[in-house]
């Protein structure tokens, strides 16, 4: 099973895959900030989701890119890796 | 809004990104000099192409002009397309401030031969090499020929009426056009130009199948139109974006009015079919003179399409006698182009830009690396010349058969 996603690897995600410069201890502190505030879009978070995928060599949930917080998006995948 | 006859359209910034510089000061400064910087393509990947030389825009820090998100997502034919933008509204002292109330009275234009063939191509290759889940969702917009419209539009918050002009060559003439248009609509300020970044293996690939692409290898021979060494056209990236304002909103807010987009015609004669562009560009020229209600012999320059094919350069003087008489042959006709080489519809914008220069500093820059005419043309070769310009006129025409021109004149008020 593979280790549970932090904000440091999403952060980095983001910077990789959309040229993104975010704090993630930023992000840990407000987990509830829309990543519109980061200035992610919808095609940004969607690499993001395939990046993932790519990296886990498994699907995430359909709805795993409409997630608006980094919060949210977090739990999504974490509950989805981890099955708890 | 006022009578949309009486809406006049006038250039008040220039943002120029080219082979012989990044900004008007550099590019002015090489173009009136004569400089030619075309040289051996060095693009990773394109070293082995049977493409020898071209314009490449060497003198742009893409890190230092546009932001890393704007890296990622978008081809360097954006990245060209923002820094110029951005060089033009500088100039044009057009800041936020003046439109955050009214971002529906700004729009952005841009023409586009090719799109983001770069970006497309590392894409593509994931595509094939990985598998389709490699496939970046910034493709999606990136290669795209709306994207420099798109991101400029984003990115500046202009919510006024923008759009994509997808052609040849022409298209960057057509693209003012078709700013100019939308200001006797209503708009009163436009973000409109054209950049290209044709030089990636996939896309020189693509061009090597024009016949009309010089196959010489030597950078001072490969582009010599209006010449009995004529063989063919040099490819370049770059281009230049300009802001186009009504004219009476322009002096509202104390812009420096620099020159009048007067008048414009367009036709279409069909790919390679370089005799028909004869009567074409003629037309086009008697089309553009119309609406700027401006007689043959108050055109003060030429700055010529030279594609460099000499069916095509004969037919270009042939247009201009056809056009303006007796006055074809009289008037000062130059390229400065064969020094950084043809961006597509990048090039007529880097002409306008030029023309606009020529005008406020009343000299004509020269054709670099033509020297021997050997058409009835009085063009202007290895200095510049100087003299008094109130009207310029821009040709270009498009490997795919478009025919424009374009007439501008400096401001009325502006002191001889």
């Amino acid at each position: 099973m593979p280790d549970r996603l932090t904000y440091e690897e999403l952060a980095a995600l983001m910077k990789s895959g959309a040229g993104l410069t975010v704090d993630a201890s930023e992000m840990e502190s407000s987990p509830g900030s829309a990543f519109e505030e980061y200035g992610l879009d919808s095609l940004g978070l969607l690499g993001i989701v395939a990046a993932l995928e790519n990296r886990y060599g498994r699907p995430l949930p359909a709805d795993a890119d409409r997630c608006k917080t980094p919060g949210e998006f977090l739990d999504l995948v974490n509950t989805t890796l981890t099955g708890v | 809004m006022s009578n949309p006859a009486h809406r006049r359209s006038v250039i008040t910034g220039i943002g120029v990104v080219a082979p012989n510089g990044t900004g008007t000061g550099a590019f002015w400064k090489q173009t009136q000099e004569g400089v030619s910087v075309l040289d051996r393509v060095t693009r990773e990947g394109c070293e082995n192409l049977p493409l020898r030389v071209a314009g490449e825009v060497r003198d742009f820090d893409p890190v230092a002009s546009v932001e890393e998100r704007y890296l990622v997502q978008t081809d360097r034919f954006t990245h060209y397309a923002m820094a110029a933008a951005d060089l033009a509204l500088d100039d044009a002292r057009l800041g936020r401030a003046d439109y955050e109330d009214t971002p529906f009275k700004v729009g952005v234009v841009t023409a586009a031969g090719s799109g983001g063939g770069e970006f497309g191509q590392r894409e593509l290759e994931r595509l094939w090499g990985q598998g389709p889940r490699f496939v970046g969702p910034y493709q999606s917009i990136a290669w795209f020929y709306a994207a420099s419209t798109g991101q400029i539009s984003i990115r500046g918050g202009f919510k006024g009426p923008c759009a994509v002009v997808a052609s040849d060559e022409a298209g960057g003439l057509d693209a003012l056009m078709h700013a100019a248009r939308s200001v006797r609509g209503g708009t009163d300020a436009l973000v409109v130009g054209a950049a290209e970044a044709p030089l990636a293996p996939y896309s020189v690939v693509c061009q090597l199948g024009y016949e009309d692409l010089s196959a010489c290898d030597e950078p001072t021979r490969a582009y010599r139109p209006f010449t009995a060494d004529a063989c063919g056209f040099v490819p370049a990236e770059g281009g230049a974006m300009l802001v186009v304002e009504e004219e009476t909103a322009a002096r509202g807010r104390g812009a420096r009015v620099r020159a009048e987009i007067a008048g414009h015609c367009a036709t279409f004669t069909g790919a390679g079919r370089w005799e028909q562009s004869r009567q074409g560009l003629a037309r086009a020229v008697e089309g553009a003179l119309r609406e700027a209600g401006c007689a043959p012999e108050e055109i003060d320059v030429v700055f010529a399409d030279a594609l460099g094919v000499p069916a095509a350069d004969r037919a270009e003087a042939g247009a201009l006698a056809d056009a303006l008489g007796a006055h074809g042959r009289r008037v000062p006709v130059t390229a400065p182009k064969t020094g950084i080489g043809r961006a597509y519809c990048g090039a007529p914008v880097l002409d306008v830009s030029a023309a606009v220069l020529a005008m406020e500093h009343g000299l004509i820059p020269p054709t670099p690396n033509v020297f021997e005419v050997c058409h009835d043309l009085d063009l202007v070769t290895v200095r510049a010349r100087p003299a008094q310009l109130r009207t310029a006129l821009v040709l270009s025409r498009g490997l795919m058969g478009s025919n424009s021109a374009l007439v501008l004149r400096r401001p009325t008020d502006t002191p001889d």
